[in-house]
């Protein structure tokens, strides 16, 4: 942009094609992707000794065990609020250092913040369904498996990111939630742990938040560094 | 000509400026702008920015906040509902010049 008048002949083209030059530099003052990730990470790892200790396990002399992981689901009701608010007070205080408006932000903190409700609510359906109905003797089909993986804390992570990389118009980070959600609802199994003979109950647990925190840490990291670059 | 009027004869005098545009676009999209951020964004001096943002407040198209942080004094500019709606319609004016320009040359 120049501080002259447009001519007559100006070609509006030419000016159009400045203002959304102009509008995609202040989209990256305003970013501050790498800051969503590495609370999102933090909040990972936390969990992952709540969930270790929290975690009711009653084994059977036949070998079979039952669990109830607790502690997750006491540790995340919390952990979401806080963690999207601490998003959104470091992406604010951000822009408005750089001079900017942060409100951008505000979407995605309130959506990320609902969500907290969606793995309780499901959580106690699930309870109050198989309180009056009997547990299937049959598999349950795949799909079940990817829903339950989809509304616990780190399906609804990825679910949340969509929509920052949506507000944010970030291929780059929609590219990267799209491979996320891949990992922790088809690869992952996060609903279930890894099983013996390697892991048990609570380390099979683990591990999969481990591989988690650090795919989030990771990203925060390489998100980090090119906006760096770009400055 | 065809019946429709040409989109030049629509345009706003206050609008159609290319800084006052880059300003409008700036505030559009942060919501919120700082005076130095937009000074450092459009390339102005402190004095040619002022006059800008003097018409486009005049205008009703932006709000000029002034306060301080800390010692430092700070002026923030607010786009407008107005001011929205008028870029809005800048913009859909030039996608139509363009149209218009392109539907003649072929």
């Amino acid at each position: 942009m120049t501080a002259n008048s447009i001519p007559a002949a100006d070609d509006p083209r030419r000016l159009l094609s400045d203002l959304r030059a102009l509008a995609h530099r202040v989209r990256l003052h305003q970013r501050m992707t790498w800051v969503a990730l590495l609370v999102l990470s933090a909040a990972t790892f936390a969990a992952i000794p709540v969930d270790w200790f929290g975690m009711e396990v009653n084994c059977q002399p036949d070998g079979g065990c039952q669990f109830a992981r607790n502690g997750m689901l006491w540790y995340w009701i919390p952990a979401t609020p806080l963690a999207y608010a601490a998003i959104a007070f470091f992406y604010l205080r951000a822009a408005r250092a750089r001079g900017l408006g942060g409100r951008r932000v505000l979407p995605y903190a309130i959506t990320g913040a609902v969500t907290t409700i969606v793995f309780p609510a499901a959580w106690l359906a699930v309870t109050t369904y198989f309180e009056s109905h009997p547990i299937p003797d049959q598999p349950l089909p795949y799909w079940w498996f990817v829903l339950d993986r989809l509304v616990m804390p780190w399906g609804m992570i990825g679910v949340t990111l969509l929509v920052l990389a949506w507000l944010e118009r970030n291929v780059a980070l929609l590219l990267f939630t799209l491979g996320y959600l891949a990992l922790v609802l088809l690869v992952l199994p996060m609903n279930f742990g890894f099983g013996p003979p390697h892991f048990g109950i609570r380390a099979g647990m683990a591990v999969p938040q481990i591989i988690v925190g650090v795919v989030l840490l990771v990203a925060a990291l390489g998100f980090r560094r090119a906006a760096r670059r770009h400055r | 000509m065809t019946d429709a009027a040409h989109p030049v004869t629509g345009l706003d005098e206050v609008v159609h400026q290319r800084v006052r545009l880059g300003i409008l676009t700036v505030t559009h999209e942060a919501r919120r702008v700082e005076f130095g951020y937009l000074r450092t964004q459009l390339e102005l001096t402190a004095g040619n920015l002022s006059k800008h943002l003097s018409v486009l407040e005049e205008a009703g198209l932006i709000e000029v906040e002034k306060g301080y942080e800390g010692r430092r004094g700070r002026t923030w500019i607010t786009l407008t509902d107005s001011g929205a709606a008028a870029l809005n319609e800048e913009i859909g004016r030039l996608k139509q010049l363009i149209a218009r320009v392109e539907t003649s040359g072929s």
